[in-house]
């Protein structure tokens, strides 16, 4: 018996048409894929299978129930987690999940074996408000709220977006058991190791089933986009021995709890340097006191030359950043924002406009001047954000979590701009949660409950771990973690 | 120089939005059409029911001169003083006078006969004036000689001669207009950019934070001037209510009102986490100032510990300068303090609001 | 059933832990109820007060001691000249008056008052005094009484207002905000999918508000009584009712406004702009309905705090029976039932 059946479902909005004659079946108790770019309509389908959306055209069954017109039948069988779950900030992390597990009609105790690898994580921190959490260990309690209960279907809106690699994994090997349960799932994700998991997969563009089949099967099919060819970043070319970060025995304590304890490295001007780290391992944390957002406990830190104590002042008129849930101002248009954020670091207003054209020439991105950012793409935001963020050309760029959520093919196009910008001298300093986009780095930290346990090249790590990719040392490292929180 | 571009984004972004063009240009206009005619606080209608025990001719007259007066609508007589309180309860009458048996042999006599006045005073205003208004009939027409007296005190009302209350209440309209545009709406704008993340990217880019707090109020100052003109021009076009006083005073009025409200607004806004608090911290003290302000009722009715606060409550201020200016005519001199009162509170608050504003923390 | 206790315990707990929003729920109305009781009125008192005369004699004297003497009137100086006094009253330092004639004494006429008439109401009133205290008509043929208000306190008039308002802003936004932050923050997806009905979503988010509302109600009566001394002259049950109905009421208006808001900056703004404003400006809270030129009246009339309040005034301060307020009664439970249908009949158990 199939689990899912769409027929031929459409939706529109406006003239935006989200969903194009969408037809495929799923099997009862498997595990199916939806992967796609931003906006491709993953979302729609989910809402309309939810019976949240009526669709405009087609019919569908979830479990035998047609989402239309058995609406109550169709939500007493399914899960749901949506991309932008979230809690409720003002509750604590056990009063989240007891309120969602009541909800669904069963209580933590009886759905505990299904959550327990992820949420004995955080499962200390069970009287602290979700508010209060770092964002990766808010998406943990996302998971373990939507996991709770054993629906028949159960819909996963990617799921792990910001999750660092460790617990994506865990995650998977505890949806492996939900499907022993003979619990069907449907799942998107933008990481192929997650894609893999999967025994089928749908891939959906523009609103349209590209294909479906075997994982293996997509992968090739679609190789341009989900295995673009690797990238040409020639090594050879190291600047100079000036450092342009110094950090000594950086401390920052939030009462008792330090956040960031001891950590001390130097990036060298032109460096790709690569600060990893499991969720609430301290990264932002770190990151904020080298941006001047915050004031260190204790210990000294230099940046570009000047004193990230006394001088963060004049550290921001030499560095961008770029971090994850901003992008731009969504209510001003692409060429306008580039000339805010131009005329905020000095610039005329010559030298803007013929910097912004040559940039949007270069990104071959003319014909959207003069578009609302709020209407482009995920991706098209991130490369632009990139770009106003080294607009001034700054000593060193932060950036933070810059591509989480894009599709393989456009993280390869932003990678491109990141070694276009190294190129040029500018340092990046940079956070991420793919491990393919750690091997793209000249150096790597990894940081272990506020310290760093580990630092040198990809090829270093890999040697002294003794492990065949970045993804293994990771993985590692971090399961030496004894706390997890931020 | 920075500036030039802050203040840009900032118009942009109000321009794109889909409610605040409306909302600037409505709002002037909706308060200047509506207010000054609800704010009316004119005590009329009020609507008498009388009870004539008497029955004579003299009784009978007196009625009539309450019939006859413009100032009461006449309800109609009632059999008893009984049924007719139960028409103030229905809410069809407020006034009840009693005219006592007797009543006319008593005025031959000389003797006074007690006329009752019975007032329904939930309203305090209404029924006081109400009874003091209708007392004034029945004295004048109990005692010949006390209407002599009446008529020899004259009274000269000085600047609002036609009694209008909307003449009062104009100025005193600005205030609240300037409250809304350069209050609430920056308060909005800075907690908004905190909820969607961008005071963050703000924060680590090289912008001074006076540059970054007068680029978000300069753009209200120059909204505030344009309402403040706006509604100027309209109670001219609408009510014929012009200034009795310099234009310019005005404006420096507003001015100072505006980096008041700004100001506070800011501190407001460094405090909240979200729209919602923020709104309701406003809210509360916008109410206590305007309450205790004197633009509803008059600051020296007051008991000596509220009126005590009058003296750090810009609203108050203001409105006595504003009103001392649109309708008394006054120049400079007349409002010195006020205004130097008023350039000090905004002072104080601007200070803090760059000081609460924090870069780095 | 174990669900919903839940979710009302949730819904609670999200109140409760808002300490600003919890303090200002409760600061409001206190602070209302004190400023109204005790800080603002329109009595006559302290009226700056100068004589103006050119000699003084025993009669002017006499005259000028009655006025300093009352409670209404400060005599804060003596001019020579009108001219001056006008100059001081255009520089607020003097609200009235008083100029005597050369022949004051001999003829005992010619007093005139020269008043600011900024505000029109207050300068009738102070010459109404004014005349009084000289004409010195102590014991005259009239016998006033105030009725349900002998102290004439504003507070009288103001405890029915300030409960139409609070109640309906407590209601209303703060049930919209809270539904639109679910919508807003996509737990709302989660809800509707979840086995639980939508309708017991919404009737679970409404208790709260329900019983914070009826706290308030509790607490505004109590401060009315006891701190205001306000008699409650009518039956205290069927104030209660009542209130219950309008809070009814207001939940229902909140519901309506959550389904038409997106966000919660527009649900705020709608509630402030639909509900607020109108509440304050024309339920007859603070300015009389009656004074309003017809059109305004016309509007004013579905307005619901304004049934609200006059019938407050009158069960509350004036202590008539229930028959007297059924027109009230029955209009306030037409738009309850006219809300509550509408928005329940507009509630999306999907999205959009």
């Amino acid at each position: 018996m199939n689990a899912i059946e769409v027929n031929h479902v459409g939706k529109c909005y406006g003239k935006v048409q989200a969903l194009n004659d969408v037809s495929f079946t799923v099997a009862q108790g498997e595990v199916f894929g939806l992967i796609g770019p931003d906006g491709a309509g993953k979302t729609s389908l989910y809402r309309i299978l939810c019976s949240l959306l009526l669709p405009d055209s087609g019919t569908s069954q979830v479990d035998g129930y047609d989402v239309v017109k058995q609406m109550r039948q169709v939500r007493q069988r399914v899960g749901y987690m949506p991309g932008k779950f979230s809690l409720y900030e003002d509750l604590t992390v056990e009063e989240n999940l007891r309120f969602f597990a009541t909800l669904f009609g069963t209580s933590v105790e009886e759905g505990y074996d299904s959550i327990k690898a992820i949420y004995s994580q955080i499962e200390r921190f069970k009287d602290r408000r979700a508010g209060a959490l770092s964002g990766g260990m808010k998406q943990k309690l996302a998971l373990s709220c939507a996991l709770v209960h054993s629906p028949s279907v159960l819909f996963l809106d990617e799921p792990t977006t910001g999750v660092d690699p460790v617990s994506r994994k865990e995650f998977w090997e505890m949806l492996a058991t939900l499907k022993q349960r003979n619990i069907t799932i449907v799942a998107s994700t933008p990481y192929l190791d997650e894609v893999r998991c999967c025994e089928r997969v749908a891939f959906l563009d523009r609103g349209q089933v590209q294909g479906i089949g075997t994982p293996d099967e997509i992968l090739t099919r679609f190789a341009h986009i989900f295995n673009p060819p690797g990238l040409e970043h020639d090594k050879g070319m190291k600047a100079g021995s000036e450092n342009v970060i110094e950090v000594e025995h950086l401390v920052k304590a939030f009462g008792s709890f330090h956040a960031v304890d001891d950590i001390s490295f130097t990036v060298k001007r032109g460096e790709i340097f690569g600060f990893l780290g499991a969720n609430g391992a301290g990264k932002t944390t770190a990151m904020h006191m080298l941006t001047g957002l915050n004031q260190p406990t204790s210990g000294t830190g230099r940046v570009v030359g000047f004193d990230i104590r006394t001088q963060h002042e004049q550290i921001k008129k030499h560095i961008g950043y770029m971090s994850q849930k901003f992008s731009l101002y969504e209510d001003l248009t692409v060429a306008e924002n580039i000339r805010l954020f131009g005329g905020i670091y000095g610039m005329n207003d010559s030298d803007i406009s013929t910097k912004t054209d040559e940039l949007l020439q270069r990104l071959n991105f003319l014909e959207h001047k003069h578009t609302l950012v709020k209407s482009l793409p995920l991706g098209w935001k991130q490369k632009l954000a990139f770009s106003v963020s080294i607009f001034h050309e700054p000593g060193v760029v932060f950036l933070d979590e810059p591509t989480g959520g894009v599709d393989p093919a456009t993280r390869r196009q932003f990678w491109q701009l990141i070694y276009d910008a190294a190129h040029r001298g500018i340092t990046v300093f940079v956070t991420t949660h793919y491990m393919d986009e750690a091997e793209y780095c000249d150096r790597i930290s990894i940081m272990v409950d506020g310290k760093i346990k580990a630092m040198g090249t990809p090829q270093e790590l890999k040697e002294m771990y003794q492990q065949p990719d970045m993804d293994h040392v990771f993985t590692f490292l971090a399961r030496q973690a004894t706390r997890s929180s931020d | 120089m920075t500036l030039k571009y802050l203040i840009q984004k900032e118009f942009l972004q109000i321009r794109r939005n889909a409610f605040l063009p409306r909302l600037i240009v409505a709002f002037p206009i909706v308060i200047m059409c509506v207010m000054p005619w609800v704010m009316n606080m004119e005590v009329k209608n009020i609507k008498v029911d009388v009870v004539d025990n008497d029955r004579s001719t003299l009784s009978q007259q007196l009625v009539h001169s309450i019939e006859a007066s413009n100032y009461f609508i006449f309800n109609g007589q009632k059999d008893s003083y009984r049924s007719a309180l139960g028409e103030i309860e229905k809410g069809k009458a407020d006034v009840v006078l009693v005219i006592p048996q007797h009543y006319s042999t008593d005025v031959a006599k000389g003797l006074q006969p007690q006329v009752l006045i019975a007032a329904n005073a939930v309203n305090g205003t209404k029924g006081a004036m109400g009874s003091a208004y209708l007392s004034l009939i029945v004295t004048a027409h109990v005692m010949p000689q006390a209407a002599a007296i009446q008529s020899q005190v004259s009274t000269l009302l000085l600047y609002n001669k036609n009694q209008n209350y909307k003449v009062f209440m104009i100025p005193a309209l600005l205030a609240i207009v300037m409250m809304l545009m350069t209050g609430f709406l920056p308060t909005l704008n800075i907690v908004g950019e905190k909820e969607a993340g961008t005071i963050e990217q703000i924060n680590v880019t090289p912008v001074s934070k006076w540059a970054f707090i007068l680029a978000k109020l300069i753009p209200y100052w120059i909204i505030a001037l344009f309402v403040v003109t706006v509604s100027l021009l309209l109670a001219w076009a609408l009510y014929g209510i012009t200034s009795a006083g310099s234009l310019g005073l005005i404006y420096l009025l507003a001015m100072l009102l505006a980096l008041f409200f700004s100001s506070f607004g800011l501190i407001v806004s460094n405090y909240s986490d979200n729209m919602q608090q923020a709104i309701f911290v406003m809210w509360f003290f916008v109410v206590i100032l305007l309450l205790l302000s004197g633009l509803f009722t008059p600051t020296r009715s007051m008991p000596s510990w509220a009126y005590a606060t009058t003296y750090v409550n810009p609203m108050h201020y203001f409105i006595d300068a504003i009103r001392t200016v649109m309708v008394r005519g006054g120049n400079l001199a007349s409002i010195a303090h006020q205004v130097l009162a008023l350039a000090a509170i905004a002072l104080v608050m601007g200070g803090w609001a760059v000081a609460s504003y924090k870069k780095n923390s | 059933m174990k669900q919903f206790i839940s979710f009302v315990i949730k819904e609670a707990k999200h109140i409760v832990r808002d300490k600003r929003t919890m303090l200002i729920l409760f600061g409001m109305p206190t602070v209302l109820m004190l400023l109204f009781g005790f800080a603002i009125s329109t009595d006559v008192r302290n009226v700056r007060t100068i004589v103006v005369t050119s000699q003084i004699d025993n009669q002017t004297r006499a005259a000028v001691e009655r006025l300093g003497a009352s409670e209404y009137f400060t005599i804060t100086a003596t001019v020579g000249t009108p001219r001056e006094a006008e100059l001081m009253i255009r520089n607020q330092k003097a609200d009235l008056a008083v100029v005597f004639g050369h022949d004051f004494a001999s003829r005992h006429s010619g007093v005139q008052f020269i008043v600011d008439g900024a505000d029109p109401n207050m300068a009738q009133q102070w010459t109404n005094y004014a005349q009084g205290v000289i004409a010195n008509v102590d014991t005259g043929p009239v016998n006033s009484k105030m009725l349900y208000n002998p102290q004439m306190k504003s507070a009288y008039n103001f405890v029915p207002a300030i409960m139409g308002m609070l109640l309906m802003l407590i209601c209303a936004m703060m049930t919209s905000i809270s539904i639109v932050r679910e919508k807003e923050k996509g737990t709302m997806e989660v809800l509707l999918v979840s086995p639980v009905r939508p309708i017991m979503v919404i009737i679970a988010k409404a208790i709260p508000y329900l019983v914070l509302a009826f706290f308030i109600l509790i607490v505004i009566l109590l401060m009315a009584r006891f701190v205001l001394g306000v008699p409650i002259a009518g039956s205290l049950v069927w104030i209660i009712a009542v209130s219950v109905l309008y809070i009814l009421l207001a939940l229902s208006l909140g519901l309506l406004i959550s389904n038409i808001a997106k966000t919660q900056l527009v649900a705020l703004l709608l509630s402030a702009m639909v509900l607020l404003m109108p509440v304050v400006m024309l339920s007859g809270m603070m300015f009389p309905v009656e004074s309003m030129p017809k059109v305004l009246q016309w509007i004013s009339a579905v307005v619901p705090p304004r049934y609200y309040i006059e019938a407050m005034r009158k069960l509350m301060i004036m202590g008539v029976g229930i028959g007297e307020v059924l027109k009230e009664v029955i209009i306030l439970a037409g738009m309850t039932a006219l809300f509550l249908s509408i928005a329940l009949a507009k509630f999306n158990t999907r999205l959009e």
